[in-house]
């Protein structure tokens, strides 16, 4: 799918890229924000994920010609994306931060981007765009009443009324509910079976992971992988990740925890009480704890694991 | 270009925008209407009528106040509110986008300064509609420069509204009051001009330093069209956010 600068994790890919990111770099005064990005983006969900100031909004923002790149460049379906205009009838973008005409109902707003993108007549493509977020019952109401979660749908309503072939979505789970989330995904499935591109962005990687099939990994405005999700996951689950545990019987708990199957290593941590254990498989190490406290009449203070942030999982990558 | 004018003609319609720009825009009326029955015998009325409450007042002050307050926020706000990439994702030409918000702020400041102007100018020279057309036009003109302007400086500037006060104290207020030829590269200087221009005979007391009437009407057609023109270009070369 992609050209990476780290051990590229390969799959076949189309001739053609939809959305073709060339050598690109953009700094602002002396911070370097994109460094270098070379990929390509297949029709399908790709994710594009990364820590927050991963440098993600700032590369989407140059895929939708929001902002020039300072070196190298970007095409969509074959066009340039800078001051193009008439490259929106077949892209739609939902950015990350921006706002809503609090004054519009959410109808309305969504007319407003139909009327925008020249759609005439508008009604079918606003009550298709509407329905296909589950907001018809809400549509009347002025956007500013609307739960966060609501706007964000109603904005990729507004980006999605005029059918574009090309998805560009920054954080567009953000302020969602799960039932809102699955909603989405079934959207989204349904938009890409017709063919369509979508590219989402993301600080979650859980929350891109039931859906997209390629991923994209940028950490500090490189891109670190890029490939098929299930690869790189499977990558990422050779880390052992460490869970914190502090007990008030920290010599049996470490006891307890040694014999368990997904534990690698228990260590001291230096605060009283304080065990470290290093698992490759955190979720059913986190289950088994208190299992094993009551087993045993261990009190337990306190688990948490230490290391789960994506930058952290992004460093591992990067470091492979 | 349409949707864009009703969106921007909505936004810039806020309750207290509106109060606020009405209460500016009627103070010249209030001031005309005190002045008509107080000392309209004196001597030197009209002079004075000129000089402070059409000149200092309107032309240097509340002109340009009101038009600053609509035009730096047509796409002030939208940048704060990062809303503007909801327009510039649009399979639209940015003079698309800029042109319906520069009228639009034109399309409320100028009827409420006009009204203002014309108002003041029936009381002031007694019924006189000729002072009034001079006076109607000369805002008209006005406006547009200044509306072009300040839009520009919305675009440019994250803090618009200090350019623009810096602008009009510093270079309309101060210093084209003490150097002449700064008239010539005045939206004061260009709408006295063509008050002056228009009628002559009841604005006699602005000949000394209105420049030629055909100096004003170029030079305020040239801001317009330049002003217009960078703001287009700005929209087209900036990073939206």
């Amino acid at each position: 799918m992609t050209t990476t600068t780290e051990e590229p994790i390969n799959e076949p890919v189309p001739a053609q890229p939809v959305i073709d990111v060339r050598s690109v770099s953009k700094w602002f005064g002396n911070v370097v924000a994109v460094n270098d990005v070379t990929l390509q983006v297949f029709p399908g969900i790709t994710g594009l994920l990364g820590p927050n100031g991963a440098g993600k909004t700032t590369i989407l923002h140059l895929m939708a010609g929001l902002a020039s790149c300072s070196d190298g460049s970007v095409t969509i379906l074959g066009e340039p994306v800078r001051d193009n205009p008439a490259m929106y009838q077949r892209v739609g973008v939902m950015s990350e931060h921006e706002a809503v005409y609090g004054f519009y109902t959410g109808r309305q707003f969504v007319e407003f981007a139909a009327r925008m993108q020249n759609l005439k007549p508008v009604k079918e493509p606003v009550d298709r765009a509407i329905e296909m977020v589950a907001l018809a019952d809400a549509q009347d109401r002025a956007v500013g009443t609307y739960s966060r979660g609501m706007r964000q749908r109603i904005r990729l309503a507004a980006a999605m009324v005029h059918d574009p072939d090309v998805l560009i979505l920054d954080e567009p789970l953000n302020g969602t509910d799960p039932r809102q989330r699955i909603e989405f995904h079934e959207t989204m499935v349904r938009i890409a079976e017709q063919g369509k591109t979508i590219l989402i962005s993301s600080h979650i990687l859980e929350e891109v992971e039931t859906l997209a099939t390629r991923i994209l990994l940028m950490v500090s405005g490189k891109l670190a992988a890029a490939g098929d999700f299930r690869a790189i996951r499977a990558k990422l689950d050779e880390q052992a990740y460490k869970v914190r545990v502090v007990t008030d019987s920290p010599r049996a708990m470490a006891a307890a925890l040694v014999g368990m199957e997904e534990v690698d290593s228990v260590s001291v941590g230096p605060e009283e009480g304080e065990l470290i254990a290093l698992s490759r498989n955190v979720n059913a190490l986190q289950l088994s704890i208190p299992r094993l406290a009551q087993e045993h009449g261990i009190r337990l203070l306190r688990v948490e694991p230490m290391d789960e942030s994506l930058e952290s999982i992004f460093s591992y990558v990067v470091e492979r | 270009m349409v949707p864009v004018f009703w969106l921007s003609m909505r936004q810039l319609t806020g309750r207290w925008r509106v109060i606020l720009i009405t209460l500016l825009a009627a103070l010249p009326v209030g001031l005309a209407v005190i002045v008509h029955f107080a000392a309209s015998d004196d001597e030197s009325f009209d002079e004075n009528f000129i000089d402070v409450l059409l000149d200092g007042m309107l032309v240097a002050g509340i002109m340009p106040i009101v038009t600053m307050a609509l035009s730096t926020a047509s796409f002030g706000n939208e940048l704060e509110d990062r809303a503007l990439s909801f327009l510039t994702l649009r399979p639209i030409a940015r003079w698309r986008i800029a042109i319906p918000k520069l009228l639009a702020s034109i399309a409320i400041s100028g009827p409420l300064l006009i009204a203002s102007g014309v108002i003041a100018a029936l009381l002031g020279f007694d019924g006189s509609v000729k002072a009034a057309v001079a006076v109607g036009v000369a805002v008209l003109v006005g406006v547009i420069a200044y509306a072009a302007i300040f839009t520009w400086a919305g675009l440019v500037t994250s803090r618009p509204l200090v350019f623009a006060l810096i602008y009009v104290f510093l270079w309309e207020g101060v210093i084209s009051s003490f150097i002449n030829g700064v008239n010539y590269l005045s939206i004061r200087g260009y709408t006295l001009g063509i008050m002056h221009g228009i009628n002559e005979s009841e604005f006699q007391v602005l000949s000394e330093r209105a420049i030629e009437f055909p100096a004003a009407i170029v030079g305020a057609v040239a801001v317009t069209l330049v002003f217009t023109f960078l703001g287009v270009r700005r929209l087209r070369r900036m990073d939206v956010p």
